[in-house]
């Protein structure tokens, strides 16, 4: 709710499949290539050409429809979405209307402890346009055909979400699903990602109002403020006795506001009808069956099993299961050690060294061997955990292995009982006053008695043992 | 039968041909002519009729995902009417 | 040598060595500036004909020819992709395109060894029945009235493809039918013209029409030919998602002329008052000749006939309409500079395209709208199932089924009709072929009072083509069809 006000939010996700070549035709996929590299005949829409269908980009449709709940459709048929723009060489687009390859589905988002169900209704195949470029001339736009025909999944969502925090939890959500099925990359950067937001306004009870459409948002951080903006200047104009015009609009990343899309404000009629160079889609239930035994532990499942098997609480299980590469990370780490440990580790050292390197899981400068050889050496006693955290900004630096670093630096921990003792009565005999006080009620000492130690030990003493025979030295 | 104007110049808007003020008249007549002679169906019984998008009875062949480097940017721009270095050029979009 | 020689005639003679493909290339490249008046050629690749020739030659000398049919000229229309040689469909909107691409089907006459002499004229991207809506201008059929000197109409869309044959411009040539396209002129100009099942041929490459009913098909001098010419360009094509997957067959050695036992259906939808005279004594003559022949007269129906000419200039244009949006002048063809983008498309568009042209993308465009899309282009779709299945019951009873090509034969470059559905009506019977997918062959049969030629038109259920061509041998030997053509452009 903003301002007394309900929020009806409704999005499509268009996902970049991962594939090798375009969804009908052969081109490479491959983003950053020169201008007009990667485009075929078909994909310049030369006079006399055809499409014919990608069977692996059919294959990851059916894999992210069964990833989100959802019915595949055993036949389904390609429409052309009729309109002219510089970016679409045929003068149309192919995608799906009517029939689409995949139906009803769901997804489950977990806000604030609370799990809600968002519904899907379709996704289908489409092709991607090419790319304008607006910025190079004053008189021209340029026109790069290489994203042209690419395959795209678009994934039409119920407006079952009522605030952006949930809109925002939504995409993550599908992203996640999608990136561990392998069927999109995600890559909200470049595209192979990206969301149009339906936004309406309502008083609770009342009718739904009208909605506007904000296209092409390609972070959580835009979807989440353009729908707060929408929101806030739907509202602004209803409580001004204005109504607000079913549009489509564009946010601005420098603003922070939306405004119409200027060549959108004619209503468009896209002459929708089945595409005569293409035959229906046809699916056997044989084909989905297999393709569902190739589908992986979905981040639902996992985050389940998670909690179960290593007693994770809710958040810390979403967290490390929201991105495949971490919870493969994690479990590899995981194997035969103590998971609180690890999850410790793995949450708070490790997040926190790749966000402020702004590195990826993948891009980790500590693999998962290491990290669990490190805590290794602290279960077993070998090093503190204090000591542990320089040990692993070193590791990261230098690439080098604990053992390494550990010997090197002479880092192991002194648990001899017999050295600790001799420390112990070095610290004792150097500090008699304090010992004194101590003796006296001062309990509050014993803490300087036990950093006196470390200093001395240069932070290798065994923290249990010393405080062990500390106590029984002192208590006598 | 004549095809009124106003829909006669949102088709051409729709399709991107202009049409011009003198030919206005007799294209109008001219499609209220097709149109009329189209129109026949309508009196035809096809309550139960599945419709036909393509006479072929075959399901839709699929091909293997391979990328093919088949087109260089220079074959693709060959016949360009304008273009800037490896770019399609128009006059300028503002969205 | 003979005047005229057909595919059979050429390919002997040049196993015989009693000619050599330079030669012929030459003879035909000669009569093709003598008929220039004719206009059948949008383009002429003397050099690339020439130079193709020598290497036919060359080949036939190592005894390495690749087809029995290697080195023999024919002609191409206009609306197939050559590479590197200008590919217009007869449009200004594509005047100065150059395809750096061939169409499957030209392909395969290549890989034959089958030489282009250059690329036939048409109606503008194959949209129209008597050649005039071309951007360069009327072809003029090579017959000519008993009665008067008036040029007269090839037919089309193909005009130039089944003119060019008719006047020995080329020994045989590629054509599209869509709605009769190669039928009509075939009808027309006293040649053999045949539409494959659609599949049959693919149509990558093919500047594209109506996507569900264009089909390519060779006219020729004679059925032999007809069935040599389609054996070479037919067969599954990968990159055309359309093309079927069933095997080549070899129609041309598998031709059989029995009718014995081939059952003929009559359909009464095709008999008309209107039909001429002489047209109406072509197709009773042609049944008492198959009788004779040992076949079976059938009286049949195909109620939705009359339906069929509204379904097509329903489908036909929606398809057009979609399938022209990418002349737009972006990627090739003409552009008209305009200060914003959607003027350049519409003074690109508006300048590229003709009349007819025009007339079709719009009420295409119509059909497929808004509020009009169920009344119009899904009841055609309806109309066309019910069409498809009168002729599936019609060949539960019957092999083939006998009519008229046309309503007419040849008439006036100068008639211009009121109004365009008149001359739609020329694709009166060509047209349901088309939307039931079915193959049809126009074979010539006779010539009316005015000595102008009448076609008849055969058809059988889909991928029977050869029962069709052996039933189309069989009525052309037995009738012996000899065009009496006076070739009055050679001064």
């Amino acid at each position: 709710m903003i301002d007394g006000w309900e929020l009806v939010i409704g999005i499509e996700i268009h996902a970049q499949v991962k594939s090798n070549s375009k969804l009908f035709s052969s081109s490479s996929t491959d983003f950053g290539s020169g201008p007009n590299s990667q485009v075929s005949l078909v994909d310049a829409a030369m006079p006399g050409m055809l499409p014919v269908i990608n069977k692996f980009c059919v294959e990851q449709a059916v894999r992210s429809g069964i990833g989100l709940n959802a019915k595949i459709n055993n036949k389904s048929i390609f429409d052309r979405k009729n309109y002219f723009y510089q970016d679409l060489p045929q003068g149309y687009q192919i995608s799906q209307f009517k029939d689409p390859i995949v139906g009803n589905g769901f997804i489950d988002i977990v806000l604030d402890d609370q799990t809600k169900r968002i519904g899907i209704e379709r996704l289908h195949l489409e092709q991607d346009a090419g790319k304008s470029l607006h910025d190079q001339d004053p008189n021209l736009t340029f026109v790069d055909l290489n994203r042209s025909g690419i395959a795209l999944m678009e994934i039409v969502s119920n407006p079952d979400m009522s605030s952006a925090d949930e809109a925002v939890e939504y995409v993550k959500k599908v992203r996640s699903i999608l990136r561990y099925l392998d069927t999109c990359d995600g890559n909200m950067e470049q595209g192979s990602l990206r969301a149009d937001v339906n936004v309406s306004v309502n008083k609770p009870g009342d009718e739904l109002g009208t909605r506007c459409e904000i296209k092409n948002l390609n972070s959580f951080k835009y979807i989440h403020s353009a729908i707060i903006y929408e929101a806030k200047r739907q509202i602004k104009l209803i409580e001004s006795g204005e109504s607000i015009n079913q549009e489509t609009r564009l946010y601005n990343i420098d603003t922070g506001e939306t405004r119409s899309m200027r060549s959108k404000e004619d209503a468009h009629d896209y002459r929708y009808f089945p595409d005569p160079d293409l035959l229906p889609l046809e699916i056997e239930d044989k084909w989905i069956e297999k393709i569902k035994s190739t589908i992986p532990e979905l981040p639902d499942q996992k985050k389940n099993r998670f909690i179960k098997d290593y007693n994770l609480n809710e958040y810390d299980a979403g967290v490390i299961v929201s991105d495949k590469a971490t919870s493969d990370y994690y479990e590899k780490v995981v194997k035969n050690r103590s998971p609180k440990l690890v999850t410790t580790w793995v949450t708070s050292e490790l997040f926190s060294i790749l966000n402020k390197k702004n590195l990826t899981i993948d891009e980790s400068p500590v693999s998962h061997d290491k990290l669990g050889e490190l805590i290794d050496n602290i279960e077993s006693g070998k090093v503190s955990n204090r000591l542990a955290k320089d040990i692993f900004e070193e590791m990261c630096e230098t690439g080098k292995s604990p053992s390494d670093i550990i010997s090197e630096k002479g880092l192991s921990q002194i648990s001899d009982e017999g050295e600790l003792e001799k420390l112990v009565n070095d610290v004792l005999s150097a500090n008699p006053e304090n010992v004194e006080k101590y003796k006296n009620g001062k309990d509050k000492l014993f803490s300087f008695f036990v950093g006196e130690a470390m200093k001395l030990s240069k932070g290798k003493a065994n923290p249990k043992i010393l405080n062990e025979l500390l106590k029984s030295k002192l208590n006598t | 039968m004549e095809f009124d104007k106003d829909s006669l110049l949102k088709l051409g808007k729709l399709s991107k041909i202009k049409i011009d003020e003198d030919k206005l008249s007799s294209l109008s007549t001219d499609l209220g002519s097709i149109l009329k002679f189209i129109d026949r169906l309508q009196s035809i019984e096809t309550d139960n009729v599945d419709p036909t998008s393509n006479s072929l009875d075959q399901s839709l062949v699929m091909r293997d995902d391979i990328a093919l480097d088949e087109n260089s940017a220079t074959e693709i721009l060959e016949n360009a009417p304008e273009k800037e270095l490896d770019f399609f050029s128009v006059p300028k979009v503002i969205e | 040598m003979k005047a005229g020689l057909n595919l059979i005639e050429a390919s002997e003679l040049l196993a015989n060595n009693e000619t050599s493909s330079v030669e012929l290339t030459k003879i035909y490249l000669d009569n093709i500036n003598k008929g220039e008046e004719l206009n059948c050629y949008n383009t002429i690749s003397s050099e690339e004909a020439l130079k193709a020739a020598e290497s036919s030659d060359k080949r036939r000398k190592e005894k390495k020819s690749k087809s029995r049919f290697d080195g023999i000229p024919i002609g191409i229309k206009d609306l197939f992709c050559t590479k590197n040689i200008k590919t217009t469909a007869s449009s200004k909107i594509l005047s100065s395109f150059v395809p750096t691409y061939e169409s499957t089907a030209s392909q395969n006459c290549i890989n034959a060894g089958l030489i282009s002499l250059g690329k036939l004229n048409c109606d503008e991207f194959a949209m129209g029945s008597t050649n005039k809506t071309s951007y360069f201008g009327s072809v003029i059929n090579p017959w000519k009235s008993k009665n008067s000197d008036a040029n007269l109409v090839p037919g089309g869309s193909s005009g130039g493809s089944a003119a060019a044959v008719a006047a020995d411009l080329c020994i045989a040539s590629l054509g599209t039918d869509t709605g009769g396209s190669i039928r009509q002129p075939a009808s027309f100009t006293g040649t053999v013209g045949l539409k494959p099942t659609y599949g049959r041929v693919s149509r990558w490459g093919i500047v594209a029409f109506a996507s569900s009913l264009d089909q390519a098909g060779p006219i020729t001098k004679t059925v032999e030919d007809s069935a040599a010419l389609f054996e070479i360009i037919s067969g599954h094509d990968s990159k055309d998602s359309t093309s079927s997957i069933k095997q080549k067959e070899n129609f041309y050695d598998n031709l059989n002329s029995s009718v014995k036992g081939i059952k003929v259906g009559i359909p009464k939808e095709f008999k008309s008052d209107d039909l001429p005279v002489s047209t109406q004594k072509a197709w009773d003559d042609c049944k008492k000749l198959l009788q004779e022949n040992g076949a079976e007269l059938i009286d049949i129906s195909l109620p939705h006939t009359m339906d069929a000419l509204p379904t097509y200039y329903i489908i036909a244009p929606a398809e057009a309409s979609s399938n022209l949006a990418r002349y737009d002048g972006v990627k090739y063809g003409i552009r008209e500079n305009a200060k914003n983008l959607i003027e350049m498309y519409e003074e690109t568009r508006s300048i590229g395209f003709g009349d007819e042209v025009k007339r079709r993308i719009l009420i295409g465009t119509y059909v497929l709208s808004s509020g009009y899309y169920d009344a119009y282009y899904i009841k055609a779709q309806k109309v066309r199932s019910l069409i498809k299945s009168d002729y599936n019951e019609a060949f539960k009873r019957v092999d083939a089924i006998l009519t008229p090509s046309t309503p007419s034969t040849a008439f006036e470059i100068e008639n211009e009709p009121k109004d365009p559905v008149q001359t739609y009506l020329n694709d009166i019977f060509t047209v349901p072929v088309n939307l039931a997918g079915i193959p049809a062959i126009s074979v010539p049969f006779a010539n009316d009072e005015n000595n102008l030629p009448i076609g008849l038109q055969l058809i059988t259920n889909s991928f029977e083509e050869q029962k069709l061509l052996n039933i189309a041998k069989n009525v052309q030997d037995t009738i012996n069809y000899a065009p009496n053509l006076d070739k009055w452009w050679i001064k």
